[in-house]
């Protein structure tokens, strides 16, 4: 029973950060733009998180500065794919390629030299027994998330600006036809999507392993990417799905550990299991129905107004 | 005064050739001054890494080496994404055209023959044309997103390479490393200028990008790529399968990615080792782009960004430039690239400011 | 009392083109003004700078008698001017409320708005469930949620831009009968179409524009449609010059029960539909857009692959298993409604896009490579032949006007002599020269013996060029009738799907 606790627990601080990011992109692509440079964001942020917290130790400007970063980092993206109308997928990837650059640049002072993990949101005395601790143990990040998937779901359905945000995904012509400011709104939206990612990179150092390495965030911002596709750019169904590989990814740690029934798998092949469990969902969402229906219909499309 | 964009009435032929090379000059230029603003020496560093590779002729073999498969693979890219097929995971492809190469190598390991190259050759193709069909099957049977199935793909594939130079390939005199063992002379490539590292892939790169400059520009399958990526509406109408174009695009490039992944394993590695995979199916997407999607610019794209990689190693030793300096210059060369690319549509013009409508 | 609104000397200039030229013009309180004129004649631009959707380069826009500049949209709809587009704005994925919401300036909570939507759709007879997702309603349904978007605002000025185009005759006068009530109550109308006989039924005043002009403001009741159609043409009117004593020939293309699957949320299949088509005859196909015009085009060219060989014959040899190519060499060609994108490549020379569709029948490839020659000296033979206003060959799609487009890809697809043609909107957007030029070739083709399939939202375009006439519906087809024998209230009947007598033969198989 413990073990599953603690498992529980893991799995917790693994999917945290992937559905931080996550959250982010599904709102950048509700307003129609495919922002592919959730990696090097997150990337970004998690180099400006590190150095942060170990100049300062203070986890919550780690954390803003993150998120700083990650602003800044979507903005080149948002000046390029919005202001220039530059094609998205192609900016999207230079955006990942910049950020894994920049971010090794910046670290490769910091090799190899720790910080301290941030520390739970509630005393101590709340996360006493195994139980409480699941529910009271962890850092503010995990109910930051938690508290997300509800905020952006009540700002998408139950807002006037949620809904400007969804008609400029669905209709940019129709929307600035009325009168909205289709790129202001796309701006507003890309720079969200920054700042999540970058918390979510930040998130690695402060939560996972307390050091920087380059390429820390290893994937994680493209799982993110294919969890939108996965949740029908719905945020609950977000949740499910990042704790789905939060799982997966624990399982992972659990095998390198080693003993147990898990180790009789090559490692490498947990090594790749969230990447293939990515496929398989992406697969397995194709075949329940045509995944594609929900899709916001601009998705991806560069935004000129016709006259 | 303000700019404002009009657009041309046709797309610009200048600007789509002058915006790669202005891409490269802004590089250059912005590079030296943001370098220099966090503490390095900017100028030399854009020196070093531009233009040392160069003018230093003994360099000249490191830039044919490092070309040859950023011009393979980029233009296997140039290809798909010219059909608005996304592969981005030819990395990947070219992982397993190298494991594919390794596997032939290590059967024949011991034998003699001219047949073992073509051989490897032939296996890397197909492997990294397998690796590419998962993406090509799941795109055109149940819609799934290429780009992420790829790219997934290729994080999948490097733990292979752990796995099988761990276990069932590990060279049994290799004192526990991880690697294979040395393959037989008939299985590596030679070199064709003798005193040279430049190996037979080298000229294969600059045929490959020939021939498809003549492939695309010429044949139908290069009418079928471009019409399938400028309005695939208008391709099915004209009687080109989107499903079979997908797969096209999917397998040449994949099977161009895995020629350049069997190409670098026989060449300038002779075994598999741990850090084979070396990031030129990635940088090899910006040799694309940088090549306008032309097989022909792929090819001097290749030679510009050869040229970062082995100028980025020449500034690391001269001037202490951390190798991620390299990424960087490359991907600013990209982002003022796609920048650029709305030169092509759009022109600047100058715009006094508006005279009021209305006399009140 | 002052006029409502005043345009005094309205000037705008495109690269290349003045979309309007000093235009002035003005529309009482309660007055229907229609503004008339031919695609491009600078209707849209002018109401998009009333919209303050643009701005005028030169000009004065008056409201109620001051001066104002309306600097965007929202400035508008402050003054009290609503606008219902042609092309409607509206958020398909979202709910007639939402999208209603999305319209309006002042944040109103939803319950209020839902009672005050209710109130104004009584009020006008404009029925609709606030709840439904646009995606499920019919275009005339969809017209209403813009015309009671705008409504909600309270409207002085009303702004209706082409609005019948795809209505039926019943919708169109339910609409005429709430535009009539508006203006009963003070609300100007400025009504733009290009329809004659609905201005000649509708408004008091009408300015005519052509080429960015005015070229009058007269009382339509007074003109002949006729009078006014040379004013906003401005020369006399071609007629369609038929051959005399035409007969039709054997039976060219026999579809029987041609049936799509349904592919998209929204795309209305093809739904076992039967037709005959004789050699030297033109076949109308009436219809509301988003009826499986779309679908029963792609089915005919061969874009969307049936399981029925013989659902689709042409002289007898079954063609429902062949691809566009296979049946283009068989001798159908088509010409869907979408040109950019479509029909054409708009970033490919028009020398490109003739390898589109007539490699095969024409011989531009050899041996998988491409005769680019061939294919150059072809698209200057369609060039000289069609007038097409273009540099040459090397011209890209998407720098040509929409009708010179047209008469491109008409051009291209007619001097492949196909056996069939099929062609849905061929003048859709075109102006009258253009109009005329693509008619007379579609006459000329089918005496020539071809079979022609036309497929058309413009009743009038059909009336005038068909020899048959079926109505299509939900994605059925109404029983072919010859022109000279349908009125046009049976047609009307027909498109809202009402088939009256007809409908037990309509079950017999052709």
């Amino acid at each position: 029973m413990d073990l599953m606790l603690a498992i529980l627990i893991t799995v917790v601080g693994a999917s945290t950060p992937i559905l931080i990011a996550a959250l982010g992109e599904l709102v950048v692509e509700r307003s129609g733009v495919l922002n592919l440079g959730v990696e090097g964001m997150m990337l970004i942020g998690a180099i400006a998180g590190f150095v942060v917290q170990f100049h300062t130790g203070n986890s919550y400007l780690a954390l803003l500065a993150g998120a700083g970063a990650g602003v800044c980092a979507s903005l080149i993206f948002g000046f390029l794919t919005l202001s220039l109308s530059a094609n998205q997928t192609a900016t999207g990837l230079a955006l990942t390629i910049f950020g894994t650059g920049f971010s090794a640049l910046a670290g490769s002072s910091y090799s190899a030299r720790p910080v301290t993990l941030m520390r739970p949101l509630f005393p101590a005395e709340f996360a006493a027994s195994p139980f409480t601790k699941v529910l009271f143990g962890y850092s503010f990040p995990v109910y930051f998330a938690f508290i997300m998937v509800a905020a952006i779901w009540y700002f998408l359905h139950r807002t006037r600006a949620g809904l400007i945000l969804r008609a400029v995904g669905e209709n940019d012509q129709s929307a600035h036809s009325i009168g909205y400011s289709v790129i202001g709104v796309r701006y507003m939206a890309v720079m969200f999507g920054g700042a999540m990612a970058g918390i979510a990179g930040a998130c690695f150092p402060l939560l996972l392993t307390p050091q920087w390495a380059e390429r820390m965030t290893a994937g994680r911002g493209w799982i993110a990417v294919a969890l939108v596709v996965f949740a029908s750019w719905k945020p609950f169904r977000l949740l499910a799905g990042a704790y789905l590989f939060g799982l997966v990814m624990t399982m992972e740690l659990y095998a390198k550990a080693g003993g147990g029934p898990l180790s009789v798998i090559p490692s490498e092949l947990w090594a790749a299991l969230p990447y293939l469990a990515t496929v398989a969902v992406l697969v397995l969402i194709s075949i329940r129905r045509d995944a594609s229906t929900n899709a916001p219909a601009c998705l991806g499309k560069p935004f000129l107004p016709s006259n | 005064m303000q700019f404002r964009l009009e657009k041309r009435r046709e797309p610009s032929k200048l600007m789509s050739y002058a915006t790669p090379v202005a891409a490269v000059l802004l590089t250059m230029v912005l590079g030296a001054v943001i370098f220099s603003v966090i503490g390095y020496d900017g100028i030399g560093a854009v020196r070093e890494i531009f233009l040392t590779p160069l003018t230093n002729s003994y360099k000249w073999q490191d830039l044919g080496v490092k070309a040859a498969p950023l011009i393979i693979i980029g233009v296997g890219l140039s290809i798909a994404y010219r059909a608005n097929v996304w592969n981005i995971g030819a990395e990947g492809q070219y992982i397993v055209g190298g494991l594919a190469g390794t596997g032939i190598a290590l059967l024949t390991w011991g034998m003699t023959g001219w047949w073992i190259l073509p051989l490897m050759v032939l296996a890397g193709m197909l492997g990294g044309m397998a690796y590419a069909s998962i993406p090509a099957l799941l795109k055109t049977r149940l819609n799934v997103n290429e780009i992420l199935t790829s790219l997934m793909l290729t994080y999948a594939s490097v733990q292979l390479i752990y796995y099988l130079i761990r276990a069932p390939w590990k060279d049994p005199m290799g004192m526990g490393f991880p690697q294979t063992r040395l393959f037989s002379e008939a299985a590596r490539l030679p070199t064709i200028i003798p005193g040279t590292i430049v190996h037979l892939g080298v000229p294969i790169a600059v045929l490959v990008g020939l021939v498809a400059w003549f492939i695309m520009s010429k044949s139908v399958f290069g009418y079928r790529m471009r019409v399938v990526g400028a309005a695939p509406h208008a391709a099915r109408y004209g009687g080109f399968s989107e499903n079979r174009t997908i797969w096209l695009a999917m397998l040449v490039s994949g099977g161009l990615a895995g020629l350049a992944g069997v190409l670098e394993v026989a060449g300038p590695f002779q075994r598999m080792v741990p850090g084979f995979p070396t990031n030129y199916g990635f940088t090899a997407i910006i040799v694309a782009f940088l090549g306008r999607l032309n097989p022909l610019g792929v090819i001097v794209a290749g030679v510009v960004l050869a040229i970062t990689f082995v100028g980025g190693e020449v500034a690391q030793t001269t001037i202490g430039l951390p190798n991620a300096a390299t990424g960087i210059f490359q991907a600013m060369m990209l982002f003022f690239l796609l920048a650029g690319d709305i030169l092509i549509k759009y022109r600047l013009r100058r715009v006094m400011p508006q005279a009021t409508a209305g006399t009140a | 009392m002052p006029h409502r609104l005043e345009l005094t000397g309205i000037t705008k200039a495109f690269p290349g083109v003045l979309a309007n030229d000093n235009v002035s013009f003005s529309v009482r309180p309660g007055e229907i003004h229609a503004l008339l004129g031919e695609n491009g004649a600078g209707k849209s631009t002018l109401v998009k700078m009333i919209y303050g959707i643009m701005q005028p380069d030169a000009g004065e826009i008056r409201w109620d008698g001051a001066p104002v500049v309306v600097a965007n949209p929202k400035a508008a709809r402050k003054l009290g001017i609503g606008m219902v587009f042609q092309h409607f704005s509206l958020f398909e994925a979202l709910t007639v409320l939402e999208n209603i919401a999305l319209g309006m300036d002042a944040k109103i909570p939803s319950r209020e708005l839902e009672a005050r939507i209710r109130e104004v759709m009584t009020k006008y007879g404009l029925l609709l469930d606030p709840h439904r997702t646009v995606a499920t309603l019919s275009v005339g349904e969809r017209q209403r949620i813009e015309i009671v978007r705008a409504l909600l605002l309270d409207p002085k000025l009303l702004i209706m831009d082409e609005p019948t185009s795809v209505l039926t005759p019943q919708e169109v006068a339910q609409l005429f009968e709430v535009l009539r009530k508006l203006a009963a109550q003070g609300c100007s109308i400025l009504y733009i179409s290009h329809k004659l006989h609905e201005i000649k039924a509708l408004c008091d005043t009408a300015t005519i524009l052509r080429g960015g002009k005015l070229v009058d403001t007269c009382d339509p009741t007074q003109e002949t449609s006729r009078s006014m159609a040379e004013k906003m043409i401005g020369a006399g009117l071609k007629d369609i010059v038929r051959a005399e004593g035409r007969s039709m020939g054997l039976p060219k293309l026999v579809v029987s029960r041609l049936s799509t699957k349904k592919t998209g949320h929204f795309e209305v299949p093809v739904d076992s539909i039967s037709f005959t088509v004789r050699a030297g005859e033109i076949f109308g196909i009436a219809g509301v857009a988003g009826n499986g015009q779309n679908a029963l085009l792609d089915a005919l060219s061969g874009e969307i692959l049936g399981d029925d060989k013989d659902a689709i014959t042409i002289d007898g040899y079954g063609i429902g298993l062949l691809d566009t190519t296979g049946r283009r060499k068989r001798g159908l060609c088509a010409v869907p409604e979408e040109r950019n994108g479509h029909a054409a490549v708009g970033d490919f020379s028009l020398s490109d896009n003739s390898i589109l569709t007539a490699r095969d029948r024409l011989g531009m490839v050899m041996m998988g490579l491409i005769n680019s020659g061939a294919a150059r000296t072809y698209t200057g033979k369609v060039i000289a032949d069609f007038a097409v206003k273009a540099l040459g060959p090397s011209s890209m799609a998407g720098s040509l006007s929409g009708g010179n487009l047209q008469k491109y890809i008409m051009g291209r697809e007619i001097l492949q002599k196909p056996s069939v043609l099929v062609v849905s909107q061929p003048t859709w957007g075109v102006d009258a020269g253009a109009a005329a030029a693509i008619h007379q070739a579609l006459v000329d083709l089918a005496a020539a013996g071809s079979a022609i399939v036309v497929i058309s939202q413009d009743l009038d375009e059909l009336r005038a060029l068909c020899d048959t006439l079926a109505v299509v519906n939900m994605g059925q087809l109404s029983p072919a009738r010859p022109v000279a024998e349908v009125s046009i209230e049976e047609i009307g009947l027909l498109m809202g799907g009402v088939h009256g007598a007809t409908e037990a033969s309509h079950a017999i198989p052709a």
